[in-house]
C-alpha cells in the first residue's frame, strides 16, 4: 500500500507539470456580434469597440499564462429560406483585453492564431468586429451564423 | 496485492494526464445576427391639385380633401421610419410668374384613409412606423396665395418626400 502511494504521487507530482496550469481553461461567450438593421447592396460593419453590437467572448485560466486563440469564422450567415449573406473580417477586426475592458484592447486578425497572455487574475477578453456585405437581391429576414472560439495553453 | 495496486497506480496517472489535456484547451460559441430589411419604396400616388385659383384669393387644400397630395411607402414590416420633405415656396408657369405657396400640412396613417396623425412636412425628421405589412400613406396639404395681378396660367412645383429606416 505504501508503495503505491508513492506511485501515485510520483505520477502525480508528473502529471502537474504536464498540465503546467492549476486552473481550467474555460471559454464562454458572453455577446454575439450584431450587424444590426441591413439594407439589401449597402455593406454594414460593426467595429470590435462596438459595446452594444461587437461579439465578446470570456477566457479564464491560470493566471499570467499565455494562451492561443483561434476563430472558427463563418464566411456567410444563413436567412430565410436558406439564403446567403457574406460575411468578411479584416486584419483588425478582432482585440484582446487582459482587463477586460472594451476600450483597452490590442487588435489582431482574427483569421489567424493569436497569442495573448492572461491577466493576473487569470482573465482575458476577446472582442470581435466584421462585415456583413448583403446582396442587392438580398431576402429580407433573420440571419445567423456560428462563430467560435477556441482557446489553448501554449505551453504544456 | 501488489499487481492491483500498480494498475490503480497507472490508471490514477492516466487520468490525470487526460485531465490535464481536457483543461488545456476549451472553445465556445457566439453568434452572428442581422436582420435584412425590405428596402424602402416610396411612390408619389397623388399630386397635390388646387384646381382653379382665382387672383388675391387664397387657396387651402386640407389632408382631408381629395385635391391633398399622397405618397405610399412600402418597406419592412412594424419599421420605423422619418420622413423628411424639400418643399417649394413659389409654384411656377415656367414662364416666370409664381404663385406662392406654404402653410404645409401633413398626415400620416397605416390604412390609407384620410384619418391619421397630423404633422407639419418640413426638412426635418417626421418619425413614425410602417404597419404590419410594411405600409404607410402619407398626405399632403397646403395654401395658394395669389396676388390679385396673378398671371392666368398652369403653375406647378415638385413636393420630394425622403423615408429612411431609422
Amino acid at each position: 500500500m505504501r508503495t503505491a502511494l508513492l506511485v501515485f504521487v510520483g505520477l502525480a507530482l508528473v502529471a502537474a507539470p504536464l498540465s503546467g496550469q492549476g486552473r481550467p481553461l474555460q471559454v464562454r461567450g458572453v455577446r454575439s456580434l450584431s450587424f444590426g438593421l441591413l439594407l439589401p447592396g449597402i455593406p454594414t460593419s460593426t467595429a470590435r469597440t462596438d459595446p452594444a453590437l461587437s461579439g465578446e467572448l470570456e477566457i479564464r485560466g491560470e493566471r499570467n499564462l499565455e494562451v492561443v486563440v483561434t476563430f472558427g469564422l463563418p464566411s456567410a450567415m444563413t436567412g430565410p429560406g436558406g439564403a446567403v449573406l457574406p460575411l468578411a473580417f479584416a486584419a483588425n477586426d478582432a482585440g484582446y483585453s487582459g482587463q477586460q475592458s472594451i476600450g483597452s484592447q490590442t487588435a489582431f486578425d482574427p483569421r489567424l492564431p493569436f497569442r495573448a497572455v492572461l491577466s493576473r487574475n487569470g482573465r482575458g477578453s476577446i472582442y470581435l468586429g466584421g462585415t456583413a456585405l448583403p446582396g442587392n437581391g438580398q431576402r429580407a429576414g433573420t440571419y445567423t451564423a456560428q462563430i467560435t472560439l477556441t482557446v489553448a495553453y501554449t505551453s504544456p | 496485492m501488489r499487481f492491483p495496486t500498480r494498475v490503480s497506480a497507472a490508471l490514477v496517472a492516466t487520468l490525470s494526464l487526460l485531465a490535464a489535456e481536457a483543461r488545456a484547451q476549451n472553445s465556445a460559441s457566439i453568434t452572428a445576427t442581422a436582420n435584412v430589411l425590405t428596402p424602402l419604396t416610396v411612390v408619389g400616388a397623388q399630386n397635390l391639385s388646387f384646381g382653379n385659383v382665382f387672383p388675391g384669393l387664397n387657396k387651402t387644400v386640407a389632408v382631408t380633401d381629395a385635391g391633398a397630395g399622397r405618397f405610399d411607402v412600402a418597406g419592412q414590416a412594424n419599421a420605423n421610419v422619418s420622413l423628411s420633405f424639400v418643399l417649394p415656396s413659389n409654384l411656377s408657369d415656367g414662364s416666370g410668374n409664381l404663385l406662392p405657396i406654404g402653410s404645409w400640412t401633413g398626415e400620416h396613417n397605416t390604412t390609407g384613409t384620410a384619418t391619421g396623425a397630423n404633422f407639419t412636412p418640413s426638412a426635418g425628421a417626421t418619425n413614425t412606423t410602417l404597419s404590419g405589412t410594411g405600409n404607410l400613406y402619407v398626405f399632403i396639404g397646403g395654401q395658394v396665395t395669389p396676388a390679385v395681378n396673378q398671371p392666368a396660367g398652369l403653375y406647378s412645383g415638385s413636393v420630394q418626400m425622403t423615408v429612411v429606416y431609422f
